[in-house]
């Protein structure tokens, strides 16, 4: 275990930047995980505090600056040097503080609210990666005993959330979130009262919230980033009771605290709970699957091509395998993979390019089998969400963050999630009836977030426009109502007698190996490069105009758009970087296949764009 | 209890006992400022309002800090920098100035205001550095708090001796007397305050948030808490847009760690529990703002307002950078700014260029006007796109809206004005399911962008009429009835009935809209998914470069803060029509008058006042946009020119060749009838008049061609001839070698004598459409172009006339 220096001692002007140097060195980002324990996998209690750890995060919020004593002096006659540091540091030490020092600097540091990524599946814990989590160590046991009765005392004023947030098990149980916060923008006397509410985006969630602290180049984070922050925890009880005292005294006094009681239990929640995490450095993270370098494109020639050589063979793999899962639609599973490796890989002006929504049409209402279905998303994905479209759902779950002035805080919704992330909108999960004002709004975030790849967060005295990339996949009976890239209508060849037992019998077939196979693939192919020659982009650009020509109605400006997303996905799920003449036919192939199925259910109601 | 934390050294060993020099003389100098300073008329400039000051409810002195900085440049440079530490003393010189002037109690407390600071400081960029300086920040109120009485100097009765200590000062917390003044009595610590004779002053808490136009992309707005104190609390409302003129103070106190005498007094009464006793304390605090001063946010360049009213181009300018004003100017001296606007503004969407200008004028608007009568015309522009499927009609939209914020984009599809909620219904066929009605906000003073406007509910599509005619909405919410102010243009965009836009039938039949909403639109405009090879080249080549290529680059003349900037500029002038435009305006509405009788249209357009108005208003909006305060011919011409393509773009159904060369009876009485509509709700659109008129014409065998062949074969003319002429500048062609070698062309496809006779004489049809309605051609006969014009309406037909282009005539793609 590693404990800050003691470089309050040290008077060489740029030891900051040298600490930090150095920890970065250390922290080179594929060996840290082996030795720095991660407080996503280990429980808070069993980590020393002001020890160096790990947390695999999202930014959720990010709160006002906040300014620090970075140097300050104390009285303390028995020390030698009082000079003392404040950095990675909540609260002071070694007696009064001594505020007429001369010595004394201010410095200002940033706080970012941070969650774990939303719907990170199972699989994806970074198992057998971190072995500093099986083995606590044992210097910190006696310490441990005492912080635990603090931790009791509180739990037994909080004993809600606790068990809420962390005792909670996985699954379809009713999310906790809505319990806790009324939907109600000015609902602030029950707010008070009600036990802390650690935010997660998606109902359900659990693991730590963090209040990462950062002393540098904040302005390079935007919210919804996921990194990897390594950092000085610190839980220090004495945080909360300081924030109790300030509590107790800003009753007594208005005018004295800035915070209102409602602002202060979103800011400074008690430690044991939401612990701070003092940032030494921090990697952002292009992906979160486990089972790959972090940084798949650079410097990792020699990992890619070495996936790049089983590529086919484990694509032909997969699609088999989603064929299956697909009832023997091959189609479908040739566009469910194309869906599963789409990303926003760019935006030109409002034009987000590269993302590719499928709606799976003509999946049956009445089984679970988008249940099923979204199970098996979940194994082969990092991080996923299934959004019922139940109109109760539609009507009251949030969706899009809004900001509460009165805690100061954004209040998180279902569609704050990280990039990549793939969402699974069940429209066969909806019925006739009506929607309310919060049904309206979800259903137009839904269409904007498809279509524009954004959401507008509700400031309530105006909207802010987030930028987002999220792989949205609409099952539905018919054709979805909300917009979508490209639908396929599922054309099943099997019809197992028994739907469940067919597939959990082609799910339990997967051997684990084989499943990590798939999962490797997906975020290599997802990740490749891909350019078009200018041989290929006149040639397209012929066809385009040659198609036309035979039958104008055929082929639209947004045919070719579409038809140049396919060509990508395609060859990219094929390893291939660049469009090739083949791959266009077959691109061309592989839509007029879709567009004669799509053709016999075509029918006018009002959904199309 | 709230301090200033660097005062410098001098100040800080100080502490508060010890007389301050700097304050002393600043005290001086502002009193002399205020009694010496002269408006342009020699009358001292704050007497008056120092006088006011006498009223009970008076308390707080606004100085313009410019004012300052003309009288004495060093005093406003102390005041500046040494705000916090001169601050009371400058309250002082308001108070002396104040007594002096006028029989004001001399208890009573008196404030200075500093309007008009200069420089403004991002909420962002303010950092521990600038604690005590004077400064401006602005940003939008998201919650104010309460007003309290805070107390500025106590009266204290001593529990033990009885004796009253007065004017015990309070800096922000509550100050018992050290000691009771009594020399006999020892008392420290009972005293009871004199809530009577004690003296209070208005707080307020306020919470600002960092305007969108201040904030990084991706990040959450940072905010700041606003202390506000005497006349200044209350003026602050949630949701306004406020600049606040103060200083930086620091949260929670750290007076401490400025002031060691005062210490001891501070804290005596903190409890001595818990672990702050022990010493051990939080590391952080925060920063507030103490404002002396509120007035709103001007247009902040760069930011993306573009519309304030109280503003005149010079204030507009005022606010300007030089760097900003330059470009503004070097804008308007732009000889191709129409365009380079245009392509700025879309630099993604190809081609559809009439579209981009209408949506351009939009931007900068018409002048609002009213009548003799007192009836307001609106000086908005609406536009409409209807538009085949996959045309880039959201894109507009989504640009607009984009561009600017003010303005809300929203689906008629899930919108409706009436209601806040939608149902969903299956269709039980498909098993599709679909949505009605849903919530629709407009904004006030922005642009309203309605995507599917056709799927909206007639009965929203009322409510939208509403706000395009009166500029305001009712809404009801939670069952109360509001009207709410909704001065917006709306650009609306619509898919065609069947699916696909039909030639063959009229704009009004093509769209699911009412005549009374159509009528409200300035401009339609329609996108047709149109086969051409030219045009598919262009989007094929767009459309695969996006894809091709990884560069976000998008080229730009203008960056979309420079054209805001420039919009916000040119929308503040109020252009007046010259006579002679005025003159041209009559001329351009006589013709599309003729034109409308001439009865090419089967269409549902009536040219009637409406497109007066819209003529106007287009032509208004193109004064702007060369920043000019007059209406000129040409930006008539202009306007003219748009609304007349707009007009025939929607005019394009099938071309009845039979109906045109004997339709042109009956037309004058409904000409009046147009001209009689003054505004009236009489539809502009009597579509079903025309379909009757037609009914005879139809029982002749019906020559006719769809629109996109009669386009086809006028190209292939038109290129034709424009060859010739290349290879011989003096030669024309004659009518009939025209028409012979159109024929020869189409030789492939005629197989008998009765195709060519048909085939001849459609061409010649084609031609004298050519000729007498669409003006592309022009005849030229032998005795040249006397003949016509002598004769006016009918030319005299010549055998076998000379042909040539027009060449005014620009061949579309």
């Amino acid at each position: 275990m590693l404990c800050v220096p003691a470089a309050q001692s040290n008077t060489c002007p740029d030891w900051e930047k040298k600490v930090v140097e150095y920890f970065k060195e250390k922290l080179k980002p594929n060996d840290a995980h082996t030795w720095v324990p991660s407080l996503n996998d280990v429980p808070l209690h069993y980590l020393k505090p002001n020890s160096l750890v790990k947390f695999r995060c999202m930014v959720q919020d990010m709160f006002d600056p906040e300014f620090f004593m970075g140097v300050y002096e104390t009285n303390d006659p028995t020390l030698d040097s009082k000079v003392k540091c404040g950095k990675y540091k909540d609260i002071t030490e070694g007696g009064q503080v001594d505020f007429n020092s001369r010595n004394t600097v201010t410095s200002e540091r940033q706080t970012f609210y941070c969650v774990p990524i939303p719907g990170e599946s199972q699989w994806n814990s970074y198992a057998g990666t971190s072995q500093a989590r099986v083995v606590p160590s044992t210097s910190y046991v006696p310490n441990r005993h005492k912080r635990s009765y603090e931790e009791d005392d509180e739990m037994d004023t909080q004993p809600q959330q606790m068990k809420g947030s962390s005792a909670e098990s996985h699954g379809n149980i009713e999310p906790k979130r809505q319990e806790t916060e009324a939907p109600s923008h000015d609902s602030s006397p029950s707010h008070c009262t009600s036990s802390l509410d650690l935010n997660f985006p998606l109902p359900g969630e659990k693991g730590p919230a963090c209040l990462v602290k950062v002393y540098e180049d904040w302005d390079g984070f935007k919210l919804n980033d996921m990194l990897e922050v390594f950092g000085i925890l610190s839980v220090d009880p004495a945080l909360s009771v300081i924030a109790d005292e300030r509590e107790a005294s800003s009753l007594l006094h208005p005018t004295e605290g800035m915070e209102t009681v409602e602002e202060q239990r979103v800011h400074s929640p008690p430690a044991s709970l939401v612990p701070r995490l003092h940032m030494l450095y921090a990697q952002p993270l292009v992906h979160n699957n486990p089972l790959l370098p972090s940084s798949v494109l650079e410097n990792n020639g020699d990992y890619l091509s070495s996936v790049l050589g089983e590529l086919a063979s484990i694509r032909a793999e997969l699609l088999t395998y989603l064929t299956h899962v697909l009832l023997g639609d091959s189609l479908a599973a040739e566009y469910l993979i194309l869906h599963l490796i789409s990303n926003v890989y760019s935006r030109r002006d409002v034009l987000p390019l590269g993302k590719f929504t499928l709606n799976l049409s003509g999946c049956p209402h009445s089984s679970p089998y988008t249940e099923h279905l979204y199970k098996v998303i979940q194994q082969l994905v990092p991080s996923s969400y299934r959004l019922c479209m139940s109109l109760h759902n539609m009507n009251n779950q949030r969706m899009v963050p809004r900001k509460d002035y009165t805690a100061n805080r954004l209040v998180s919704g279902t569609l704050q999630l990280a990039n990549n992330t793939s969402l699974f909108l069940d429209e066969t999960q909806l019925e006739q009836g009506q929607l309310d004002a919060t049904g309206v709004r979800n259903i137009t975030a839904l269409g904007n977030l498809i279509t524009w790849q954004k959401v507008d967060y509700d400031f309530n005295y105006h909207q802010m426009e987030f930028s987002c990339n999220i792989n949205v996949l609409i099952t539905s009976e018919g054709r979805s109502l909300l917009p979508s890239d490209c639908q396929v209508h599922l054309r099943p060849t099997l019809n197992p007698p028994n739907l469940e037992e067919y597939l959990s019998a082609v799910q339990v077939a997967q051997v684990p190996s084989q499943l990590n196979k798939y999962r490797i693939y997906l975020s290599v192919a997802r990740a490749l490069n891909y350019t078009i020659s200018d041989e290929i982009t006149k040639a397209v650009e012929e066809d385009f105009v040659e198609m036309r020509k035979d039958d104008p109605q055929s082929m639209s400006a947004e045919d070719l758009h579409r038809l140049l997303v396919v060509a990508r996905l395609l060859s990219l799920s094929n390893g291939q970087n660049t469009l090739s003449r083949d791959g266009w036919m077959k691109a061309k192939q592989l839509e007029a296949l879709r567009m004669s199925r799509t053709q016999q259910q075509k029918c006018v109601n009002g959904n199309e764009p | 209890s709230v301090h200033l934390m660097e005062l410098g050294a001098e100040a800080a060993h100080a502490g508060l006992q010890v007389r301050d020099e700097l304050s002393e003389k600043c005290q001086k100098l502002f009193l002399e400022f205020l009694e010496e300073f002269q408006d342009k008329t020699g009358d001292a400039l704050y007497l008056s309002d120092a006088q006011e000051l006498i009223r009970p409810e008076r308390n707080t002195l606004t100085v313009s800090f410019s004012n300052i900085e003309h009288y004495n440049q060093q005093l406003a440079t102390t005041i500046q920098e040494e705000y916090y530490r001169v601050y009371p003393c400058l309250c002082r010189a308001v108070r002396h100035f104040a007594r002096d002037h006028g029989n004001i109690p001399p208890s009573k407390e008196f404030y200075v205001a500093f309007s008009d600071f200069p420089s403004r400081q991002k909420i962002r960029e303010l950092s521990a550095a600038r604690i005590g300086t004077l400064l401006r920040i602005s940003g939008q109120v998201v919650r104010t708090h309460p007003v309290h009485p805070e107390l500025v100097s106590g009266t204290f009765l001593c529990l033990d001796c009885q004796s009253v200590i007065k004017d015990v000062e309070q800096q922000f917390k509550y100050t018992q007397p050290t000691i009771c003044k009594n020399p006999v009595c020892a008392n420290r610590r009972r005293f009871m305050l004199d809530t009577n004779k004690s003296r209070f002053v208005d707080f307020q808490k306020v919470r600002i948030q960092e305007t969108q136009a201040e904030l990084p992309r991706g990040c959450i707005p940072r905010s700041m808490e606003v202390i506000l104190r005497a006349e200044a609390v209350e003026t602050a409302q949630a949701g306004d847009r406020c600049d606040f003129t103060g200083t930086l103070i620091v949260v929670p106190d750290v007076s401490a760690m400025a002031f060691a005498g005062t210490e001891a007094i501070c804290r005596c009464e903190t409890s001595s529990r818990g672990l702050k006793a022990l010493g051990v304390r939080e590391l952080s605090y925060r920063l507030a703002f103490l404002a002396n001063h509120v007035g709103p946010t001007n247009p902040r360049f760069g930011g993306k307002e573009l519309r304030q009213e109280d503003q005149t181009a010079e204030s507009v300018k005022n606010q300007m950078t030089v760097q900003e004003w330059e470009k503004v100017f070097e804008m308007s001296q732009d000889k191709n700014l129409y365009h380079n606007l245009c392509t700025s503004l879309f630099p993604t969407i190809h081609g559809n260029d009439e579209i981009k200008r209408g949506i351009l004028l939009m931007l900068f608007g018409g002048v609002a006007k009213t009548t003799m009568e007192g009836t307001s015309l609106r000086g908005d522009i609406n536009v409409c796109i209807v538009g085949d499927p996959s045309t880039s009609k959201s894109q507009f939209l989504k640009h607009v809206e984009d561009f600017a914020p003010r303005a809300v984009y929203t689906s008629g599809k899930a919108s409706s004005a009436a209601g806040l909620t939608a149902a969903v219904v299956k269709d039980e066929e498909s098993h599709e399911f679909v949505i009605e009605a849903g919530a629709l906000m407009l904004a006030d003073n922005g642009v309203c962008c309605i995507d599917e406007f056709d799927k909206m509910d007639l009965k929203d599509q009322v409510a939208i009429h509403e706000a395009m005619e009166q500029q305001t909405i009712s809404i009801t919410k939670a069952g109360v009835k509001a009207t709410l102010n909704a001065r917006t243009s709306i650009l609306a965009a619509a898919n065609p009935i069947d699916g696909r836009y039909n030639r063959a039938k009229s704009l009004k039949q093509n769209v699911n809209m009412s005549a009374p909403i159509m009528s409200r639109f300035d401009l339609f405009f329609i996108l047709v998914d149109e086969c051409n090879e030219v045009t598919d080249y262009a989007i094929a080549r767009r459309i695969v470069d996006l894809h091709a290529r990884n560069i976000e680059s998008v080229e730009r003349v203008y960056s979309t803060e420079e054209i805001q900037r420039y919009i916000l500029f040119a929308r503040q002038f109020q252009p007046k029509i010259t006579s002679e435009a005025q003159e041209f305006v009559v001329d351009q509405y006589k013709r599309l008058r003729q034109r409308d009788g001439g009865g090419t249209t089967k269409s549902a357009w009536r040219i009637t006042v409406r497109q007066l108005e819209s003529m106007l208003r287009l032509s208004e909006a193109m004064a702007r946009l060369y920043c000019s305060d007059e209406v000129h011919p040409k930006h008539v011409k202009e306007a003219f020119r748009l609304l007349n393509k707009s007009i025939i773009r929607v005019d394009s159904p099938d071309i009845n060749f039979d109906q045109e060369q004997d339709d042109n009876s009956g037309n004058e009485t409904e000409g009046q009838n147009g001209a009689e509509v003054n505004g009236h709700p009489v539809e502009a659109m009597d579509t079903d008049e025309v379909e009757k008129q037609e009914k005879p014409a139809a029982a002749k065998p019906a020559l006719r061609m769809s629109f996109a062949e009669y386009k086809k074969i006028s190209n292939l003319l038109v290129l034709h001839m424009q060859k010739m002429e290349q290879l011989d500048e003096e030669s024309s062609l004659k009518k009939s070698e025209l028409i012979n070698w159109y024929l020869k062309e189409m030789e492939s496809e005629i197989d008998s004598e009765a195709e060519l006779v048909a085939k001849k004489n459609l061409i010649e049809k084609v031609l004298y459409r050519l000729i007498h309605y669409d003006h592309i051609i022009i005849e030229l006969t032998k005795t040249g172009l006397k003949k016509i014009s002598e004769d006016g309406d009918e030319p005299v037909m010549e055998e076998d006339p000379f042909l040539v282009v027009n060449p005014n005539y620009i061949l579309e793609d």
